[in-house]
């Protein structure tokens, strides 16, 4: 365990020093922030007008309730966003190690194919946390306007880091697959845009489409947002984590076979 | 303290490492020698754990490195042909992480870094980022990774290979530095680069050993099969100089064991010499062309390259062992 620490403090470290890191999160804050003003004013346009009309008619189609809406877009949004930074983030992880020569020294090292594949997971784990910090002062604009909502914004960010845990899990072992950066991003974009919307894959009610709908990520991230943290949902990105992390240290110990 | 027995790579249909079998003593300083694709580097990857073996076993301290890996990898230190360095990380910090991965105890890392640091004399950079410092000084940050915690065993994979001859003598050097303390297989393509490292000099060429010795009495096979080459003009005034007339010439010379010669480009003869143990016969050869009145227009003496020592030492175990 100490080994993973070890190698997920280097990782982040390292990402601090990377421009890739450094526009991932200067993009992500700044589109974040984007879509969030703009909800927020489209909203309370919203609510105004069916403010007026109360006040008018005594009711109003368009009543509802602003940070509970506003939120629930929000994070779908963060959602979104996530996918597309997700594998710009993971794309080096072991692909990386390997160009430098690095993953030499890892190997040789007296630490396990799991504390490898464990720490480098943590490391970008982490990195993501920390994306997702500056999206936290944007709540207090509607704390100021009386709601707060703790609950809907803790289990919403709970859910983009479970979903982006399972992104970077799964990006993690398509870098161990690639010895090339971009490769190991466009292979990632596939596998994560794929489950994010595989719930839209065909028609009608067989079974084969409603098990698809039940796999996909959007589906499980999405009561997350609604302030609902469903065991079940938990269960579903713990499993894809589990099971990239195994296939990522496999895949990793595998190099070991690798003429190079 | 290292003892591989039997240990053969194959990648498919190619055995990269054949049946290799050869002990190195607690302290003892042993080079592996052979050309480039020899299966040094393969060989040294097995030895640290980095490529499991096809068959065969490698023993570090008594333990096994498939059956206790994280055992025996404790005991080694290792510097790949490649240095492993992380260029965005300072020599320090770099340092810390090693450490840290080798099992340094936290308490103990701070001084383990500054004790490899002054051992690897790169004190002076220890604050700087790896990506920004030179060749030789990275390649001293490398070595520092390898002894940082102080393991019985280093690896060291062509340590000097890719230095300038500065660099080469300074890293060299510090390898006699760390001679006692360390119990060290090195690999080289380059004897003289062993030579006054190694206790023992084992051969390969492809995959397999070719021969066990001291360096000395490698050096004197080396010696004794010294050569010169020479480029003669193949015009001389009107006449016309074959390259028959030149090898006769030169035959003639006492202490020639074999000459050869060919025409080269624009209008001369390449021959060369294959000398007696011993002797130097530049410029013997140099006086029987100018004799002739023939132009000489470049003599050189050479040792006889890696290669030639491994395709003569291979005739001789052939012939030795019929």
């Amino acid at each position: 365990m100490r080994h993973a620490l070890v190698i997920a403090r280097r990782e982040l470290e390292s990402y601090f020093v990377s421009p890739i890191a450094y526009a991932v999160m200067t993009v992500f804050t700044f589109v974040s922030g984007l879509f969030f003003s703009n909800m927020l004013v489209h909203y309370v346009r919203r609510a105004a007008l069916a403010d007026a009309q109360i006040a008018q008619f005594g009711r109003s189609d368009l009543e509802l309730d602003v940070p509970t809406v506003v939120l629930a877009e929000f994070f779908q949004n963060e959602a979104f966003l996530l996918m597309l930074a997700v594998p710009l983030l993971t794309m080096g992880l072991v692909a990386d190690e390997r160009r430098k020569g690095t993953i030499e020294l890892l190997m040789t090292s007296p630490v396990r194919g799991v504390e490898i594949a464990g720490g480098k997971f943590l490391g970008a784990l982490a990195l993501l946390a920390l994306i997702l910090l500056p999206v936290v002062p944007m709540f207090a604009f509607m704390g100021a306007g009386g709601s707060w909502e703790g609950g809907v914004v803790a289990s919403g960010l709970l859910g983009l880091l479970l979903l982006g845990g399972a992104q970077i899990a799964i990006g993690l072992f398509v870098s161990s697959l690639c010895e090339n950066l971009l490769v190991a991003a466009v292979g990632t974009y596939g596998l994560i845009v794929t489950l994010q919307f595989i719930d839209t894959t065909g028609g009608g009610g067989s079974i084969w489409v409603r098990l698809l709908g039940a796999m996909s990520f959007y589906a499980r991230h999405v009561n997350s947002t609604r302030g609902v943290v469903a065991v079940a949902d938990v269960v579903y990105f713990a499993s894809w984590i589990t099971m990239a992390l195994f296939l990522a240290q496999r895949s990793i110990e595998a190099l070991r076979y690798k003429r190079s | 303290m290292i003892r591989l027995s039997h240990l053969t790579k194959k990648y498919g249909a190619v055995t990269a490492v054949d049946d290799l079998s050869f002990d190195v003593r607690e302290g003892e300083v042993v080079g592996l020698l052979g050309p480039n694709g020899a299966g040094k580097t393969t060989t040294m990857r097995m030895v640290t754990g980095f490529v499991p073996p096809s068959a065969g076993r490698v023993r570090i301290g008594g333990d096994d490195l498939v059956d206790h890996p994280i055992r025996a990898k404790r005991k080694i230190g290792y510097l790949p042909e490649q240095p492993p360095l992380h260029p965005e990380m300072t020599v320090r910090r770099y340092l810390a992480f090693v450490a840290a991965l080798k099992d340094v105890p936290a308490a103990r890392t701070h001084a383990a870094v500054a004790l490899a640091l002054e051992r690897a004399r790169i004190s002076d950079v220890a604050d700087r980022r790896i990506g920004v410092l030179s060749k030789g000084y990275r390649q001293r940050v490398g070595l520092a990774q390898a002894i940082v915690h102080e393991p019985p065993v280093l690896v060291l994979d062509e340590p000097t290979s890719s230095l300038d001859p500065q660099q080469r003598s300074d890293v060299r050097q510090l390898i006699l530095d760390l001679k006692g303390r360390h119990t060290i297989i090195l690999s080289t393509h380059i004897l003289p680069e062993v030579s006054d490292v190694a206790d023992r000099v084992v051969i390969i060429s492809r995959g397999r050993m070719m021969a066990v010795d001291t360096p000395a009495n490698l050096a004197g096979r080396l010696r004794a099969r010294a050569s010169v080459r020479l480029e003669i003009g193949a015009r001389a005034g009107g006449e016309i100089v074959t390259p028959e007339q030149v090898r006769q010439a030169l035959a003639a010379l006492p202490g020639v064991r074999d000459v050869r010669t060919h025409p080269g480009a624009d209008g001369t003869i390449d021959a060369r010499i294959d000398c007696a143990p011993g002797t130097d016969l530049r410029g013997a050869a140099a006086a029987a062309v100018t004799g002739r009145g023939w132009l000489l227009l470049g003599l050189s003496g050479e040792a006889l390259s890696l290669e030639e020592v491994f395709l003569a030492l291979t005739r001789e175990e052939r012939g030795g062992g019929a």
